[in-house]
């Protein structure tokens, strides 16, 4: 049957040495691997190294895909454990700091209703705080919420098992609330 | 208070809003990487493969006793090992920094009868090394992986991957998923080799690559690192693994007295 081919498809294609197939992969995969590795690192330039770099590596270590695995996790840790590296490399450490597009931005030129520049305000100030939070709690924010990974995705990208995903994400929440509440315009 | 799930709400409505960096067009870059034979970020990388061209020009005769025909072939040997062929090696996760257990990533320090105490089988020490120098243990593999460290012996030069004479890793045979990886460019030779009986192989020659799996058999990048000549046997149902600048006699003779 015709069709767009499947992940999996691709992954036995890409095993046999068919490199157009992993073009494929990679284009479906980029951002994600890029935003995952911009979320560890805190650098886009970092990032873009990391997922270059991870992405290659994962080529040359096809033949350890098991068939019928999630391609997502197994790409995603190969590219997390590269930006980790680079992160970790000597007087090279950025904070991750996430931006609000400028058309959310609060007091932006284009006039809007009332309610709008408040929910505006809200998310600048929530974007902020989670900002403010370690990194562990950032990574792990930004992961589930902003990445959208799954929980075997976000322990793949952050190197812990999926049971400390679960945890780490609860206590995540738990401090994001309690600045939120501290805050004096909760 | 907000509630966490009016929390989660709000994190949800805030991804789109996000302003992320512009996504770099990899797919191109990275098919030019790997369709080029030569063409490694790293300037000590394209001068080792300058030299193990060199050395495929000279031992293409006959020297590759193992010589799969396409640049990617996983085999299994049976000792929970993959070992592929490749044209041209990945450029190795840069080693963490550290005491040396952190560096190879062997585990946590421990002594030889703290490790007997946590794994189901005798630990088996070369009877031509003597006691080890250092001992690590972790639990990667399902029924752990003891790892024997021989900082320096008379007569063994010490690796220039590893910075220490032998290194021995041993794991149960009963580990069911593909726990050892290994990598060879053109420059690395596989033999057969018998050690009392059990089958096993000798691969030397350039440094070849040598990564591990986690629980679930899943490949574990950041252990990807250049390895010295080593000797993978089956010992009587344990996998042992001997890493060192050795000659294949060395090498035979410390796993023939292994005990």
């Amino acid at each position: 049957m015709e069709g767009r081919p499947t992940d999996g498809d691709l992954f036995t294609r890409a095993q046999r040495g068919d490199k157009v197939a992993y073009e494929e992969i990679v284009r479906r995969y980029q951002e994600v691997a890029f935003r995952t590795a911009y979320v560890i690192t805190g650098s886009s330039a970092d990032a873009e190294d990391a997922a270059q770099e991870g992405l290659v590596k994962a080529y040359r270590a096809l033949a350890t895909f098991r068939t019928g695995a999630e391609p997502r996790p197994w790409l995603l840790r190969i590219v997390a454990n590269e930006a980790r590296n680079r992160a970790r490399s000597a007087g090279r450490r950025h904070q991750l700091e996430l931006r609000l597009a400028e058309r959310f931005r609060p007091g932006d030129a284009a006039p809007s209703p009332e309610a709008a520049a408040v929910a505006a305000e809200d998310r600048s100030r929530l974007l902020a705080y989670v900002n403010g939070l370690s990194e562990e709690d950032r990574q792990v924010i930004a992961s589930r919420y902003f990445l959208e990974l799954s929980g075997e995705e976000a322990a793949a990208a952050l190197g812990i098992p999926e049971g400390t995903v679960k945890s780490r994400l609860s206590r995540a929440l738990a401090r994001l609330r309690e600045r939120v509440e501290e805050s004096p315009h909760a | 208070m907000p509630e966490i799930a009016e929390l989660e709400r709000t994190l949800d409505l805030l991804r789109e809003a996000i302003e992320w960096p512009a996504t770099p067009p990899l797919a191109g870059r990275i098919t030019a990487r790997i369709t080029a034979p030569a063409q490694a970020s790293r300037a000590w990388f394209q001068s080792r493969w300058a030299l193990a061209a060199v050395v495929v020009l000279l031992a293409i005769a006959g020297l590759i006793a193992y010589t799969p025909s396409r640049d990617a072939i996983a085999s299994w040997i049976n000792l929970h090992t993959s070992i592929t062929r490749v044209n041209q090696l990945p450029t190795p996760s840069p080693l963490p920094s550290g005491p040396l257990g952190k560096r190879l990533g062997l585990g946590e320090p421990t002594t030889l009868a703290a490790a007997q105490a946590k794994v189901g089988w005798e630990i088996l020490v070369p009877a031509t090394l003597g006691r080890p120098d250092e001992v690590y243990f972790q639990l990667d593999a399902p029924s752990g992986e003891v790892n024997l460290v021989y900082k320096s012996r008379n007569g063994l030069k010490t690796s220039g991957q590893t910075g220490v004479a032998v290194l021995i890793t041993e794991v149960s045979g009963n580990v069911d998923t593909n726990y050892f990886g290994k990598m060879l460019g053109q420059g690395t030779t596989i033999q057969d080799v018998t050690v009392n009986g059990h089958q096993g192989w000798w691969i030397s020659g350039e440094p070849h690559e040598v990564f591990f799996a986690d629980a679930n058999g899943n490949f574990r990048s950041e252990t990807l690192r250049l390895a010295s000549n080593t000797l993978l046997i089956d010992e009587g149902g344990i996998i042992v693994r001997i890493e060192g600048d050795l000659t294949k006699t060395q090498a035979l003779e410390m796993a023939a007295s292994l005990s």
